[in-house]
């Protein structure tokens, strides 16, 4: 019965998707613009050095690493702060409440079909262009199963931030504050914006440290550089990824747990 | 000028993309073509006199709020005359906005985060209001209602009841000839709903304000409503006073009847199966008379009987005699029953032309 | 003219009321103002991380950069602090909620604009003034009349084209119905725009100039402080296309606008 609520509502959110067709089409064309964008920009960049590699990353690997972190961002990023927090000011979040699923499941299943879509309309073009411009650059083999399981845990971990940080919203009545900075924190400590391979070694340190660079950094290493490692590293990474994945989801858990009173307490 | 709002023969239509159903036809409508046209208002004809307060009644999707929007001048008719005040709305809609008020629904137009008084003084300055009116009006507006505990309040803060009190204040602020109320009653309670038709029965009293009204709820057209305009599916089918129709009200009753001891354990095969009995039976005896029959929530044969033609104790005691009946129960005609009474007399008189 | 006047004095009300209401929000407005400099701030990190590796990019030196970021933040302010609503535009359309717009006898652009002030805005104003600074001081620019003067035009200029690059795709969401990648795309592009545009390919150089003029927007009115000698002719232009495309972005939106018939029956 509750895996029968999951489908439904994932089907559902795949067709609220669907319902908007140009904005489908829009959402492609924007994607491959802006990879221009950023292919020309970093072309410069590196065209003002001489050696091929900075940092171990040579031309092709930061390309294909912001290019998919930033496909990776349409397909993960839910705004589900954004969410949360206008449920929480409408006094909408009393409906969900009533929901017969809890409501992190009620949120993330009813996310899903969306972020599933993204992933087909933005993620996977992506991936064939660089995948023809960088000349087979990416490594396919191993590394790809890796790369999708690794996705998947960093969506999990990406949720459980979000739903985390919009509980917050509970007690703030401020959402865009809020997911303005999360939003920053999460894409700059993930390395989404600049790769963790040009970080200065203290600041790599303290991100390598934190849970934010299992949600865009270790998936994308399996894509840039899946073929060297072996397949413990590989695993253990993912090892990684899913202790964060449970220990962010029990934190979520618990504050939501111990924040829902204030629902009741003020009927939201 | 004669009249405030004139329509001769408005048409609507707009172009929808057929839909698909399931996970399958959302795809199909990615790449679909496939249109269609919906005519929302069909030949719509309506004069209105100043001062006179329309009830604009119809279903949910019958085109009461698509007229509406043509005559503020928020949609453009696809054919007809429309003038509003001597003027054509759509082609001048700032113009015509000066002279009309309007009350959409739930919709606040407020300033959701300002306290009352501030909105009120914005709206006075938008519509070039003078210190003198705009002082009468206050003055008016507190002899009639509680307003002034509301002035500090900021609209989102406020309950619905008071909101829509707020709104239509607004909408009666700069004195316009005409103002238009899409449901203002919606979800109120009981109390809120008369202070509510007082208030606008007195506003147009003194100000000799034309009110066009749309609701579902009946109690507002008998509380306010000389006149009664009724639509459905874009087609105008009655526009008459509200004594011509008050005679449907007095003359029908419905009569609920239980046949079964637990009818809302029944099938709904079986519960049309009871129904279709019952019209049987009083189908035999009053074949020449006129009846409506249907289904209740919980399963009662619900029978409209016009007492004009015969009386309802005489069909009660009928179906008595020829079948077993547990419970009876009378009510007054409600008003779904009188507007589908009356669609029913317009697909009458079509067939008869 | 007098309609001018009229309107002015309007919106001077509607945004005294705004901010105080807004301040009487203390909470919210203080963690706003937090997260928008901490934004600025990421970036400003970005940037420093970025030519930690490289020395210069497409031989743009790091403060150069820096005074094109810092004047592409203090143009952004007119948007961010006054156009803001164009974001809650497309949800008053799905909603059906946009009607009310249509029922008063003043501009219903303005109206639209002008019920949200957003006052988060003006951190950003101080970090990039603080970046302009800041920049002008370590590259040793003469602190003339005439460059105090150009810089002055040259952020309204850069002002006009944020604000209309972004009204076109607010108004997008009258045609389409879910037209929020539309907004985050171009604010996307936007944020391109603290880049110098000859790093672009010249079929793209031709898009970014005339089609999404982001090149206008800090790219070609920097040029004349920080590069007065090699100021591309079209520079010149910039305030005055400024003024045609804002034009333009206005009247698409009120088409949009008046296309739209409201979703709710």
């Amino acid at each position: 019965m509750r895996i029968k609520a999951c489908v439904a509502l994932t089907k559902a959110s795949i067709m609220d998707f669907l319902q908007f067709r140009l904005s489908a089409f829009v959402m492609l064309l924007g994607n491959i613009i802006y990879l221009i964008v950023i292919y020309n920009l970093w072309r410069a960049i590196y065209a003002s050095v001489d050696n091929a590699t900075i940092n171990g990353m040579s031309f092709n690997d930061t390309m294909i690493y912001l290019v998919l972190a930033s496909a990776q961002f349409t397909f993960m990023e839910a705004y589900l702060v954004w969410m949360m927090g206008r449920a929480i000011q409408s006094g909408k979040i009393v409906l969900d409440l009533l929901k017969p699923v809890p409501y992190a499941q009620y949120l993330l299943f009813g996310l899903e079909g969306g972020n599933l879509c993204a992933f087909v309309v933005t993620f996977i073009p992506t991936f064939i262009i660089v995948e023809i411009i960088t000349k087979g650059a990416i490594h396919i083999g191993v590394n790809i199963l890796f790369y999708l399981a690794a996705a998947l845990l960093g969506m999990i971990i990406n949720f459980a931030i979000d739903f985390f940080v919009g509980t917050i919203c509970l007690y703030t009545q401020s959402t865009w504050g809020i997911n303005i900075m999360k939003e920053v924190v999460v894409l700059f400590l993930s390395g989404a914006t600049v790769p963790l391979a040009f970080f200065p070694e203290t600041l790599k340190k303290i991100a390598l440290f934190l849970p934010f660079h299992a949600i865009y950094n270790t998936p994308l290493t399996f894509l840039t550089k899946g073929h060297e490692m072996g397949l413990g590293e590989s695993f253990l990474l993912i090892g990684e990824q899913a202790l964060w994945a449970v220990v962010l989801l029990i934190i979520g858990k618990i504050f939501w747990k111990l924040s829902e009173r204030i629902i009741t307490v003020n009927g939201g | 000028m004669e009249y405030v709002i004139e329509l001769k023969n408005v048409d609507k239509e707009f172009k929808v993309l057929n839909r698909h159903e399931g996970l399958k036809g959302s795809f199909q409508d990615l790449f679909s073509r496939d249109y269609k046209i919906i005519k929302a208002v069909n030949d719509v004809s309506m004069n209105i006199k100043p001062g006179e307060i329309v009830g604009y009644l119809g279903p949910n999707g019958a085109g009461k709020s698509t007229t509406i929007k043509m005559m503020t001048g928020v949609l453009q008719p696809t054919r007809g005359e429309i003038l509003v005040n001597g003027r054509i709305p759509y082609k001048n809609r700032t113009a015509n906005a000066q002279n009309i008020g309007v009350v959409f629904g739930q919709r606040s137009q407020l300033w959701w985060s300002l306290p009352l008084v501030e909105s009120f003084k914005l709206l006075k300055d938008i519509y070039g209001i003078s210190d003198k009116d705009y002082k009468d009006m206050l003055a008016l507006y507190e002899s009639l209602v509680d307003i002034k505990e509301l002035y500090s309040k900021p609209v989102r803060q406020m309950s619905l009841g008071q909101r829509t009190l707020s709104d239509i204040l607004a909408a009666f602020l700069h004195n316009p000839p005409i103002v238009f109320l899409d449901e203002p009653t919606i979800g109120l309670d009981v109390s809120m709903k008369a202070k509510i038709r007082n208030l606008v029965k007195a506003l147009n009293k003194e100000k000799n304000t034309t009110v066009i009204l749309t609701t579902h709820d009946m109690g507002d057209v008998d509380a306010l409503c000389e006149r009664i305009v009724i639509i459905d599916k874009g087609t105008m089918l009655y526009d008459n006073d509200i004594e011509h129709l008050r005679s449907f009200f007095g003359a029908y009753r419905t009569l609920l009847i239980k046949t079964q001891k637990h009818p809302e354990e029944l099938s709904d095969d079986e519960k049309n199966a009871e129904l279709s009995k019952v019209e049987k039976i009083v189908k035999e005896d009053f074949a020449d008379k006129d009846f409506t029959f249907s289904l209740s929530d919980e399963g009662w044969c619900s029978i409209l009987i016009d007492e004009n033609q015969v009386r309802l104790m005489k069909v009660l005691n009928h179906i008595q005699e020829k079948m077993k009946v547990y419970d009876v129960r009378l009510e007054e005609i409600s008003t779904e029953s009188v507007i589908r009474k009356i669609y029913e007399d317009a697909e009458n008189l079509k067939k008869a032309n | 003219m007098k309609r001018l006047g009229f309107y002015i004095s309007i919106y001077r009300k509607i945004i005294i009321q705004d901010i105080k209401s807004k301040m009487s929000y203390r909470s919210d407005f203080i963690i706003s103002m937090i997260g928008m400099i901490i934004t600025d701030i990421s970036e400003l990190l970005a940037f420093y991380i970025m030519f930690l590796n490289f020395p210069s990019v497409c031989g743009w030196t790091y403060h150069e950069m820096l005074f094109l970021y810092g004047f592409s933040l203090v143009a952004l302010t007119p948007l961010q602090c006054l156009f803001d609503n164009n974001w809650n535009l497309r949800h008053y359309v799905y909603e059906g909620d946009f009607i009310k717009y249509c029922f008063r006898p003043i501009n219903i652009f303005f109206y639209f604009i002008s019920e949200d002030f957003d006052t988060k805005g003006l951190g950003q104003f101080f970090v990039g003034m603080g970046t302009i600074v800041y920049a002008w001081y370590k590259l040793s620019l003469p602190v003339t009349f005439f460059n105090i003067a150009a810089l002055i035009v040259a952020l309204i200029a850069a002002s006009l084209f944020m604000v209309s690059i972004m009204n076109i795709a607010a108004a997008s969401c009258f045609f389409l119905t879910n037209s929020g990648y539309i907004m985050v795309t171009m604010n996307k592009f936007r944020d391109y725009a603290k880049y110098p545009v000859t790093i672009f390919p010249i079929f793209f150089r031709i898009i970014f100039t005339f089609i999404i003029p982001i090149a206008f927007i800090a790219y070609f009115p920097s040029l004349v402080i920080l590069r007065p000698q090699e100021i591309p002719f079209l520079t010149w232009f910039s305030p005055v296309y400024g003024i045609i495309f804002f034009f333009i972005s206005y009247k698409i939106w009120m088409w949009g606008a008046g296309k739209y018939s409201g979703t709710g029956s």
